[in-house]
């Protein structure tokens, strides 16, 4: 990673209050297309990511970059998150952590 | 777990001096201020922020305990293993970056390290250290991570250690510190002032938070129970305040070991000890 700031959890909801700050999301793939992968945040919204993550990919990506909307990440770093993934704890855990608990991680 | 050999000394300096003022905060708790074996999950955030307030000097303490031993789940980056016994490598959380160092002495250890590259996700177990300022940690077990619902999981720990420690400061919520508690006061007595700070602290609790501890005495003090000389049954306070009664067994244990309430004609009928 280049960059040293801490990134943001975040879901389809919590994107927009970060544009041009550092995210991680955890995205379901829909499709992946040349240069971008289209997936649905943990909260069921569609996130477009930029950039070209290795194939092969799993149903679940983690990615950390900088949110460019409040639906698209450029991303920087991309991690296979494997097909089970509880995205609904996930998505709790987002909550939390842009809420009461902001301390713990920003 | 927690030796009350280890404990005595410590209360017969009053905690004055050698302990920080968070021995006041909580008498019971104190064991565990001072040497918290257990392994505590955190953020790399939670470990340079504790650092910077406490100084090289106190240890680092998150949440008043003393910690050592952390548990962490993050990104490995500038993995450096160019010299035989010793693999660097920096720790990425999300949340902030933390170097790290593992001693490789063993072939299990310099397999353990083999898995491990950049930009894996790692779960690393470790020991916190200073060292000419800076914050390190001394690993001693890394594993990579497979199932990778591992990682919301050990940011909900971190979550849920924290806020069970910071609401429970005085009084504690769980039960091994209350059975520390109880044990303690069946120790000498020069350790019966420390004991009350708890209660103190619990009373004071402002929060707004009706703990159980409050319910069971708001119900007790009431002039309709104060008056029946027999007390009151456990099994009536379960269905007046509508709790289950294993759950408030324990609670009413540390109430009595603590001299708020005393038991009657027999030990299952209370009452609110009167000053």
């Amino acid at each position: 990673m280049d960059t040293t700031s801490p990134a943001v959890f975040v879901n389809g909801a919590l994107l927009r209050r970060y544009i041009g700050q550092k995210v991680r999301a955890v995205i379901q793939v829909i499709r992946s297309e040349i240069g971008s992968v289209v997936g649905k945040s943990t909260d069921d919204q569609q996130i477009v990511v930029k950039g070209s993550p290795q194939p092969p990919l799993t149903s679940y990506l983690e990615v950390i970059g900088i949110a460019e909307s409040d639906n698209t990440i450029r991303a920087e770093v991309w991690t296979n998150f494997g097909d089970s993934f509880d995205a609904q704890n996930y998505n709790e855990l987002c909550k939390l952590a842009n809420g009461e608990f902001r301390h713990l991680f920003i | 777990m927690f030796s009350s050999s280890q404990f005595e000394p410590n209360s017969a300096f009053s905690g004055g001096g050698f302990m920080s003022s968070q021995a006041y905060e909580s008498s019971s708790s104190t064991a565990k201020n001072r040497e918290f074996q257990g392994l505590v999950p955190v953020t790399v955030k939670q470990i340079t922020e504790c650092f910077q307030s406490g100084g090289e000097k106190s240890g680092l303490v998150i949440n008043g305990i003393s910690l050592t031993n952390v548990s962490l789940v993050g990104l490995v980056c500038d993995k450096d293993d160019s010299k035989v016994t010793e693999v660097r490598f920096t720790l990425d959380d999300g949340t902030g970056r933390i170097d790290c160092k593992r001693w490789v002495n063993e072939t299990f250890d310099a397999r353990e390290m083999e898995s491990v590259r950049d930009g894996t996700y790692v779960r690393l177990n470790g020991h916190l250290k200073t060292f000419q300022g800076k914050t390190q940690l001394l690993v001693f077990s890394v594993r990579p991570i497979m199932d990778f619902n591992e990682v919301t999981f050990h940011y909900i720990e971190c979550i849920h250690f924290y806020s069970q420690n910071s609401e429970s400061k005085g009084q504690q919520a769980g039960d091994v510190t209350q059975s520390v508690n109880t044990t303690f006061q069946g120790g000498s007595n020069t350790n019966q002032a420390v004991p009350l700070n708890p209660v103190v602290s619990s009373q004071n609790d402002g929060n707004g938070r009706k703990n159980l501890d409050d319910m069971i005495l708001d119900y007790l003090k009431q002039p309709a129970c104060t008056a029946r000389q027999q007390g009151i049954h456990i099994d009536e306070i379960a269905q007046q305040l509508k709790i289950p009664k294993n759950k408030l067994e324990g609670v009413i244990q540390s109430l009595e070991g603590d001299g708020l309430i005393y038991s009657t004609i027999d030990e299952y009928h209370f009452k609110h000890v009167e000053l």
